[in-house]
């Protein structure tokens, strides 16, 4: 059997309303879901490892309206043509419907994973189409053309990320110096969650996305981890497991890493990386994961 | 007459995997899996500080980081001569556990039950293939909510294990020597109130009742996709200092026996005579591993090389583990798979409530050590989707060589150097296909395995006076392919 939109809404008790942001964007923002379908999403996934998706789907709302979790956005805010993790089609028949969104034009490119050039870029394959093996660099080129907005999930899309990790063994770049084209980069590896959704409400709301030098959202990464650490100001650990002390000395990488992190916390407030004594290694940042983990200025 | 159909992408799985089966009369009869990504790892790697082993390589894979940070630390410990406090052993296990119950409940869920049932009215989930659904409407609501309740549960696990491992995907709290983390009282009582309130309900009231549902609905499913029958685990959730007991213990059996037999990992090698690769055509141990890519290539057809045993191809993952374990041996096939998967999540989960109660909360979690200038090493563990080894050298107190075999080089690997077929294609051989324009059934087999492509084809190496050669991206004619379909399913 099949389930309408409507009923599936009605299933899982969640009705379409904001992403948790002021009431003056409410009206914008059910008139954007008033339609049956939301933006049209195409997600294409290439030189990275899922990460980005499997923390997009850890989101949880922190205003406590609805869309409350991932599955309320799948459901009520997107139309997600095109998920490889997702979707229920497979093969050509799955392909055809990123075709079709590109016929029609005027979607929202999501992009995880860079995109490898060597070999023609015949490391990574996106698909095969009528018998033909394209290439994921092919795939991102086209889509990219008719797209209305190209947002880059994570490190990867962005910069290049680990697969770009000196000697970037299959030529990998990011998805803005393949096609030229400016894009939003929801940087992390992965990205927090709040950030993707954060970024998808502020399209669909029409909003204009203010841009640091590096493509990131600035109201997301203008300030340093560090600078709003709590452990600041605390004393310096002279080992991991040590609560409450600053990891700066052991190689954090939080004073030159822009994230929200301290405030915005990980997995709906449970932790994050400082909190559990461990390194901000700096995730967020274009030169992730540099030629070492822990910063090398600090360290003894 | 035979008609070769394509898959590609194969989607609901991690990465990126390409299927041809040729079907006749109804049946396949033979199939390739092409693995279509690799990100060279090993060069990436070479030359970094050994300790951001588990950082790197928990990139690999953003479904399964866990275990390979795990497989690095265990590596790492061995090499720097260090042991990890008990607190550290028990975070370490209770993380990679809340990694196990992600996995497998999205598996089940997210990546499996849609080739099973018709999904809401809407994208991702429509269109779909109709063939052979079998659910009647209200049994399709139900799990259709609890695809959507799964939704939260998964969620709920990486919560879970980020009280300890700091955040989810991707824990930065795995170091050599231990762990960061303290186990302080609070994030205790919350990670047992996970598994009590939230994941234990849910996998023992809806997630096995659904599988056994399944079960009831498709049993001709109990008799599809077998594979070569040989079952390979490196064990995992060591509960003592030594890793001599493990919840899930180490061992192989052949050909569907219960006789279970040690694993000897010298007896491990790979081949890749069907691989883009160029390490000729014998046979390498990983500790001797190389790889050097080459494209095009005669004879070859994924960038995933062949790992045998013995010279033989071994299913690897929960039905195997839970095989070798004695836990369970009803058969080998699609159905037993899931089934194999949702009892050890059970098992896993009641036992992680029983180690969180272990953690002392004042002792300590790490231990210092320091870098060897020389030294070789491997850690053997296990992710949700089967048996995974690293392989570390260092020179120079450097990374010098690493080798990652991962679960689905395993399942989803292509022929070996004597031909005979990869764990994945053997079972997809003898799979009733009835409809060739939709060929769900294809799909079961392969989800079955919860293949893990990033995974599994990364670990190439680009070597010294490796060949390339430089390829237009439509490159249909230049590639050597004999087995290439004449028709391509749509």
């Amino acid at each position: 059997m099949k389930v309408t939109r409507r009923q599936f809404l009605k299933i899982c008790g969640a009705s379409a309303a904001a992403l948790g942001i002021s009431t003056t964007d409410l009206g914008l923002l059910e008139k954007a879901l008033a339609s049956q379908d939301g933006p049209t999403v195409i997600w294409l996934q290439g030189a990275g490892c899922t990460g980005c998706s499997e923390s997009f789907l850890n989101w949880v709302s922190s205003s406590g309206s609805p869309p409350q979790t991932a599955a309320d956005v799948l459901i009520d805010s997107i139309n997600l043509v095109y998920h490889p993790n997702l979707m229920a089609l497979a093969g050509q028949s799955a392909v055809q419907m990123a075709e079709e969104a590109y016929g029609a034009g005027g979607y929202v490119l999501a992009v995880e994973g860079g995109v490898p050039t060597k070999f023609a870029g015949n490391t990574c394959w996106a698909w095969s189409y009528n018998g033909e093996d394209v290439t994921f660099q092919q795939a991102v080129l086209d889509l990219a053309s008719r797209a209305a907005g190209i947002l880059c999930v994570g490190t990867c899309a962005s910069w290049g990320g680990i697969a770009a990790a000196p000697p970037n063994p299959t030529a990998v770049k990011g998805v803005g110096a393949i096609t030229g084209k400016g894009t939003i980069n929801i940087a992390g590896c992965p990205p927090h969650p709040e950030w993707i959704v954060w970024v998808i409400a502020q399209l669909m709301l029409g909003k204009t996305i203010a841009l640091d030098s590096y493509g990131r959202p600035k109201t997301l990464f203008s300030r340093t981890v560090h600078d709003r650490c709590p452990r600041h100001e605390a004393e310096e650990a002279s080992a991991f497991g040590q609560d409450r002390r600053c990891l700066e000395e052991l190689g954090c990488r939080g004073p030159q890493t822009r994230a929200n992190c301290p405030v915005q916390l990980w997995n709906n407030g449970a932790n994050w990386c400082c909190d559990a004594n461990a390194l901000c290694i700096g995730c967020t940042e274009p030169q992730f994961p540099f030629t070492q983990i822990a910063s090398p200025g600090e360290g003894d | 007459m035979a008609k070769t159909i394509t898959i590609d992408p194969v989607t609901r799985l991690e990465g990126h995997l390409k299927i041809n089966v040729e079907v006749e009369n109804g049946t396949a009869v033979n199939a390739w899996a092409t693995g279509t990504l690799f990100r060279g790892f090993e060069n990436i790697l070479v030359n970094r500080p050994p300790e951001d082993a588990q950082h790197i390589t928990q990139r690999i894979c953003g479904v399964c980081p866990v275990p390979h940070g795990m497989a690095a630390v265990m590596a790492l410990d061995s090499a720097f001569g260090v042991t990890a406090p008990a607190n550290a052993r028990i975070m370490r296990n209770l993380v990679l556990g809340a990694n196990f119950i992600q996995s497998h409940i999205l598996h089940f869920y997210h990546l499996s039950l849609p080739d099973f049932i018709d999904g809401p009215n809407m994208p991702p989930w429509q269109p779909s293939w109709g063939t052979d659904k079998r659910f009647d409407a209200s049994e399709t609501d139900t799990l259709i909510e609890h695809y959507v309740t799964a939704l939260e549960m998964t969620r709920k696990a990486h919560e879970m294990g980020a009280l300890f491992g700091g955040r989810m995907p991707h824990p930065p709290t795995y170091v050599v020597g231990g762990f960061t983390t303290t186990p302080r009282p609070d994030r205790i009582a919350k990670f047992k109130s996970y598994l009590e309130t939230d994941l234990l309900p849910f996998i023992r009231n809806t997630y096995l009742e659904d599988v056994n549902l399944l079960a009831e609905i498709y049993p001709d499913y109990f008799k599809t996709g077998k594979g070569p029958g040989n079952l390979l685990s490196f064990g995992v959730f060591d509960q003592d200092t030594a890793g001599n007991v493990k919840l899930l213990r180490r061992g192989r059996a052949v050909n569907g026996s219960k006789t279970i037999r040690p694993v000897n990992i010298d007896l491990i090698a790979e081949h890749a005579t069907y691989s883009w690769s160029d390490i000729g055509t014998g046979a390498r141990i990983p500790a001797n591993g190389l790889t050097r890519p080459r494209y095009p290539k005669d004879l070859a057809y994924s960038w995933l090389k062949a790992p045998r045993y013995g010279g033989a191809p071994y299913e690897t993952g929960p039905l195997a583990r839970m095989w070798v374990n004695g836990d369970y041996t009803r058969g080998i096939s699609v159905m037993d798979r899931h089934v194999a998967r949702a009892q050890e999540t059970l098992k896993i989960a009641e036992a992680m409530l029983a180690w969180v109660g272990e953690l002392d909360a004042g002792g300590p979690v790490y231990e210092r050590s320091s870098v060897p200038s020389l030294a070789s090493s491997y850690g053997l563990t296990e992710a949700p989707r089967g048996a995974l080894g690293h392989w570390l050298s260092i020179s120079n107190g450097k990374i010098s060589r690493y080798m990652i075999i991962t679960p689905t080089c395993w399942n989803a690997s292509p022929r070996d150097k004597n031909g005979t077929l990869g764990p994945i294609e053997q079972a997809l051989v003898n799979t009733p296909v009835e409809n060739t324009d939709e060929p769900v059934e294809v799909l079961r087999v392969i989800h079955s395995f919860d293949p893990c492509l990033s995974c599994a084809v990364h670990v190439m190496k680009p070597g010294k006076g490796a060949k390339i050669l430089t390829l237009s991206h439509s490159h249909g004619e230049a590639q050597p392919q004999p087995w290439r379909p004449a028709s391509v399913n749509s």
